[in-house]
């Protein structure tokens, strides 16, 4: 019964910052001694390109696995959702030390599951818990977090009826099916392989919760990021033709649905959608930051521009129904709202 | 001169004094022997709540456009990047709030003022044109902000 193991990986921050350092060495520390469970350090999952070892070690995990990282969980679920390391996405209990009160508050969960979306493709019977390492000083709860998802990855395994656990393991499900190789059980990594520091990157992650497919993002982007696969999904294509610290195509995309993971702004970065305890309202627009569409061009054409191309302003890839859209993303607007009812204005 | 003006954010009463000129970015100016000093309305204040940390981009003496970013701020409730209100040169930054910002929660129309500039000629607002200004988009927003409307203007 107990030969299911549970993968939980933790992905360090960027750069050396001690404090974040402690946190991930004793949440490091205190998992090692937990029985069923491995565990495994890489180093920041969005800056892994394809032929880093944390990332090939990524894709040889063919069971439920937890992801700690610096990363809102929703960015870093979709992010290797596009690298083809794909499960259901698990359902952390973990709170924001900032969230006391927000038991009540589902909708969160529900927007997750968004019927407009068009959802994730070939996804694997298993699992994948991302859990934010920014929401506790602490090790504790993230060690009880891991407790309580081996022991909810157990049950759900024993109602399937795949007491036998290793079946998952030997990664012979749905991938099998679809005519690609079967893969190795995962593979064994040196330590020093894993943790070789990657160059840092920049790209999109589309959260296909909410992405409707419009391809509106692909008509913005003049820089070759977006495409489309084999069934006409739009797809991230080529990630490093992306303008560092360029968001401007997730202010275009009329759902939301695309990220920079690393991006100042929470609601940009990934943050919970509708989730508003913990997380800041951006007045950005209140503020004088012009509609979204406005920054979005001169954004992307400061980019143009140091390339030596032309600006291009508004005259390009821009949506007609934008011209009315409203001046803010409604996710800001919700929090807002949400923010000026609780202080009872 | 024009009188003082209340605007009411549900049972919030944000003072607006009639003394004072208003961007559209919820900053007051005042001017003083050819600088205009800029700060936050008490209605920007209201949505952020108190001031974490203020950051300018820009040192004093920057010439800025209008709607520059030229900062960011995060407060208790809110961030935002700040923009300058107007074209024109900035003479310099409050030193005190870089030190200590919160001087913009206690005395937001006084020693909480932000920066000031030279500008020829600021696009600006009076008391009034200012409530009417929030009167209008204070309802708006909050109808945008229930989702009650999504695409009409």
């Amino acid at each position: 019964m107990s030969r299911h193991r549970l993968t939980v990986v933790l992905s360090q921050a960027q750069g050396k910052n001690p404090a974040k350092r402690a946190l991930e060495e004793s949440i490091t520390a205190a998992l090692l001694m937990e029985p069923g469970l491995d565990v495994s350090i890489i180093p920041y999952l969005y800056d892994l390109h394809p032929e880093h070892t944390g990332r090939l070690f990524l894709e040889s995990i063919k069971g439920d696995m937890v992801v700690l990282s610096w990363l809102y969980p929703r960015a870093a679920f979709w992010l290797l959702d596009r690298d083809g390391i794909k499960g259901h996405q698990g359902e952390s209990q973990l709170k924001s030390a900032n969230a006391e009160q927000e038991d009540e508050d589902d909708d969160e969960n529900g927007a997750d599951e968004s019927p407009r979306g068009i959802g994730a493709v070939e996804v694997p019977e298993r699992h994948i818990y991302c859990l934010d390492l920014r929401d506790h000083n602490s090790h504790l709860p993230y060690v009880e977090e891991v407790k309580r998802i081996a022991a909810e990855c157990r049950d759900r395994r024993a109602a399937a009826g795949h007491g036998n656990a290793s079946f998952v393991q030997l990664g012979t499900t749905l991938l099998a099916e679809n005519g690609t190789q079967a893969p190795a059980p995962a593979a064994t990594f040196a330590p020093e392989q894993l943790l070789a520091q990657p160059g840092r990157r920049w790209y999109p992650v589309i959260d296909y919760s909410r992405c409707t497919n419009c391809m509106e993002c692909l008509d913005f982007c003049l820089f070759g990021v977006y495409g489309v696969d084999k069934l006409d999904r739009i797809t991230v294509e080529n990630q490093d033709s992306c303008k560092r610290g360029c968001p401007a195509c997730s202010r275009v995309c009329p759902e939301h649905a695309i990220m920079f993971p690393d991006y100042k702004t929470p609601a940009i970065a990934g943050a919970p959608v509708g989730n508003i305890s913990g997380l800041k309202i951006d007045l950005t627009r209140l503020f004088g930051g012009g509609d979204a569409m406005t920054m979005a061009a001169q954004e992307r054409d400061r980019e143009l521009v140091k390339e030596g191309r032309e600006a291009v302003g508004l005259t390009v890839g821009i949506p007609k129904r934008q011209a009315t859209k409203p001046a803010a993303p409604k996710d800001d607007l919700d929090n807002l709202m949400d923010a000026l009812d609780a202080l009872d204005i | 001169m024009a009188d003082d003006r209340t605007f009411l954010m549900g049972k919030f009463a944000a003072h607006l004094p009639g003394t004072l000129r208003y961007a559209r970015n919820h900053m007051w100016c005042r001017e003083n022997a050819g600088q205009l000093r800029f700060g936050f309305t008490a209605y920007a204040i209201r949505l952020m709540q108190d001031v974490y940390f203020l950051e300018w981009h820009l040192s004093d003496g920057a010439a800025v456009e209008l709607m520059q970013q030229i900062g960011h701020i995060e407060t208790s409730k809110a961030v935002s990047d700040l923009f300058a209100p107007s074209t024109g040169v900035i003479s310099q930054f409050n030193p005190e709030l870089l030190k200590d910002p919160s001087a913009i929660n206690v005395d937001g129309y006084g020693e909480g003022w932000l920066f000031e500039m030279q500008a020829p000629a600021p696009p600006l607002l009076s008391v009034d044109e200012y409530y009417q200004f929030l009167d209008q988009y204070w309802e708006k927003t909050q109808r945008m902000i229930k989702g009650k409307i999504n695409t009409e203007d």
